[in-house]
């Protein structure tokens, strides 16, 4: 068993840090079933999110049922699990938590799993908890509804040194406070890091042992810290992206809504010009399956936007994500229907229903005209809809 | 009742004399007609100048009152991929023909939407149903055709119609309907069609349902109200140094009537010579438009391109351009 698995907390006592999470789960759990029925602990790893759900289940002497990102996660597999499970009682204990680790794990692969989440949240009749390090993500906002957050908070450089220090005192290998402290700057709030980090030197002499605190794990790197260097400072900034969950794209679409926020004039035109030059390399990608290109659309949006400005900015600057996208599902629901008759009358004209979605101001005097709709066959909504344009 | 009262409909030309213009194509594609024989055909011209006209003509020649039966139309801009336009041309192509005509005609509207790819693919069953099927193709640009569809077809290049071309229709149209358009009436109407016949009459039908006699006045509220984009007011908050704004109402206006980028990009081109600036700035941000409206072609989104476009005219505004 390794380290973390071993010091894993089992109460909430040892949970260190983490009272008013704590406490949160406890009134989610006396609640229960009056107010949410599922919970989302998130926060970063290492953290204690499936400690603390494992704890709940043993103050509360509950059967836990855990299913990992790892399993498969369709339909027919959580309707055979849990289905039943939610509403049978527990065999031995006297209730359940159903736990579901690492949400955020639920991915395209696993069709319907974020839907068939939410209606196993309106059926339950056990609490569940579900565990996540970005809850924001727009795909968990149906299961964000229902639930009850609560963040955990990265722990502080001093709770983890001294937790350290206990597991190694424990495990009989002594190491000076200077080097636990090594191992905790470089975990940057992951206490499970730091311990494995510790199981690694365990075995090895302080001497021997080159500990490089900036060489950080793998953090993901938020979309707001990297938005933020990106137009503060002035860098290469080749590998700016490599950390982030969101894909070049999506980044590129964050830099278009920010750029106006931070750059003005002759920088503003450098910078949508690099943006633009990103897009070609991008078409080009799309076009011809010429993936190497990804290096220029990298390149471009990344030292090409940062380097539009003369010099590094200062100051604080609120980022938005962006809206394009959403403003543009949102008008694409509410000309539905707009569409659905050019497309009509499209037929009928021998013309395509992009002409006609372009020129529909001028088609709709004909339109409103009663044989015509007869001729279209249009339904009593589009007629309405036909006869409330101006 | 088959009368549509659609006026591009009502008054579509179903005969070769009935068309106006395009004299030259429609002797050679009556005499191919006439043989009872034709090629593929590839229709290449401006929009409403006659290409889905004489192609519905082409085939009511023909086939006489069974050309439905033997006439599949399709829009490649519409058509969600080129393996649906597939599958509905082996649908149609698997029957037979009557007895006189050994072949069936499909009418691919806008095979320019087509990519590269597509028309390849096109082009390999154009060459399995050649024995059963005569394709007709009309696109804007025969250059977006690739060569070997090309050279599969006979290539008919519609000029955009003449003022006087366009008058013949709308003649037809106001005797019939009693209208009473006036001279300077028309000739408003001819400029804001731009010799695209269907708009010319989709402008008529449009300002006729408010009154049967029609000035010049009419004529121009109509057209000016029914213009998709108002591009100008983008602009002037460009020019005001109100990037946000700019951007926001674009991409309003672009969603609201549907409007591509490309549309965008002509409006904003015609619109830089109205606008309160220096003429030297003028040309450099008709450059600017110009380079803008090419990347586009090669982007894949639009909107980034208008975006560096917009962000040029805040410099205009600025006089740093």
């Amino acid at each position: 068993m390794s380290l973390s698995e071993k010091y894993r907390a089992k109460k909430y006592q040892n949970l260190v840090k983490q009272d008013k999470a704590i406490e949160e789960v406890k009134t989610f759990l006396n609640q229960f079933p009056k107010k949410k029925k599922a919970l989302i602990l998130y926060g970063p790893a290492g953290t204690g999110k499936t400690s603390l759900a494992l704890a709940a289940a043993t103050e509360n002497d509950l059967e836990i049922l855990e299913l990992n990102s790892s399993d498969l996660r369709n339909r027919s597999k959580l309707e055979e699990t849990l289905r039943p499970a939610t509403q049978q009682k527990a065999l031995f204990k006297k209730g359940k938590i159903l736990l579901m680790d690492e949400v955020d794990g639920v991915t395209g692969t696993d069709i319907g799993g974020i839907s068939e989440l939410v209606k196993l949240i309106n059926l339950t009749s056990f609490p569940i908890i579900m565990t996540c390090n970005d809850v924001w993500q727009s795909k968990l906002s149906p299961v964000r509804q229902k639930s009850k957050l609560v963040e955990m908070k990265p722990l502080d450089l001093g709770t983890i040194i001294s937790l350290l220090m206990k597991i190694s005192e424990k495990e009989g290998f002594i190491k000076s406070p200077h080097f636990l402290k090594k191992i905790a700057i470089k975990s940057q709030g992951d206490l499970r890091a730091a311990i494995n980090d510790l199981e690694s030197y365990s075995q090895i002499s302080e001497s021997g042992a080159e500990i490089d605190i900036t060489e950080k794990r793998d953090v993901q790197t938020s979309i707001f810290n990297i938005l933020r260097r990106l137009f503060k400072e002035r860098q290469d900034f080749l590998d700016l992206f490599d950390n982030s969950e969101l894909s070049l794209d999506q980044i590129l679409l964050w830099i278009e809504e920010n750029i106006p926020k931070e750059y003005k004039n002759e920088a503003l035109v450098k910078a949508y010009h690099a943006l633009g030059n990103a897009d070609r390399f991008r078409g080009r990608i799309y076009k011809n399956q010429h993936w190497r290109f990804l290096v220029y659309q990298n390149a471009f949006q990344s030292a090409g936007i940062s380097y539009a400005k003369d010099n590094p900015l200062e100051g604080f600057t609120k980022y938005e994500r962006p809206k394009r996208i959403l403003k543009i599902w949102l008008n694409n629901q509410k000309i539905a229907k707009k569409k659905t008759i050019a497309k009509k009358y499209a037929r009928l004209v021998h013309c395509s229903t992009k002409r006609i979605m372009r020129d529909f101001k001028m088609i709709t005097p004909m339109i409103k005209q009663e044989s015509v709709q007869r001729k279209l066959r249009m339904s009593d909504e589009e007629v309405a809809y036909v006869n409330n344009l101006r | 009742m088959n009368q549509t009262n659609i006026w591009t409909e009502k008054y579509r030309p179903v005969t070769f004399d009935e068309m106006v213009g395009q004299q030259e194509i429609l002797k050679r594609v009556k005499s191919l007609v006439q043989a009872l024989n034709i090629p593929h055909l590839l229709f290449a011209g401006p929009a409403g100048t006659g290409k889905s006209t004489l192609a519905l003509i082409v085939v009511k020649e023909l086939f006489g009152d069974k050309w439905k039966e033997n006439y599949l139309e399709l829009n490649a801009s519409d058509e969600r991929g080129i393996d649906v336009v597939r599958q509905k041309v082996k649908d149609f192509a698997r029957t037979k023909a009557i007895e006189n005509i050994p072949f069936k005609v499909i009418f691919l509207d806008e095979a320019d939407a087509l990519t590269k790819e597509a028309q390849q693919a096109l082009r390999r069953t154009m060459e399995n149903y050649t024995n059963t099927c005569r394709f007709i193709m009309s696109c804007n640009y025969s250059s977006r055709i690739i060569d070997p569809i090309q050279s599969r077809c006979v290539i008919f290049r519609f000029k955009l119609l003449e003022k006087k071309d366009i008058k013949k229709r709308i003649d037809v149209i106001t005797q019939n309907e009693n209208l009473n358009l006036v001279e300077e009436g028309f000739n408003a109407l001819y400029e804001s069609s731009e010799g695209d016949c269907r708009r010319a009459i989709n402008l008529l039908q449009a300002t006729a349902s408010i009154s049967p006699d029609i000035t010049q006045d009419m004529i121009t509220m109509v057209s000016a109200s029914a213009k998709p984009a108002d591009i100008k007011v983008v602009l002037d908050y460009s020019l005001a140094g109100d990037f946000i704004g700019a951007r926001d109402k674009l991409l309003d206006t672009m969603l609201k009537d549907s409007v591509s980028g490309t549309d965008i990009i002509k409006s904003i081109q015609k619109e830089i010579w109205n606008l309160q600036i220096e003429p030297s700035v003028k040309v450099r941000l008709t450059e600017k438009t110009g380079e803008a409206e090419f990347r586009m072609t090669e982007g894949s989104d639009e909107f980034v391109q208008l975006q560096a476009l917009l962000a040029s005219f805040v410099l205009a505004g600025r006089g740093e351009a």
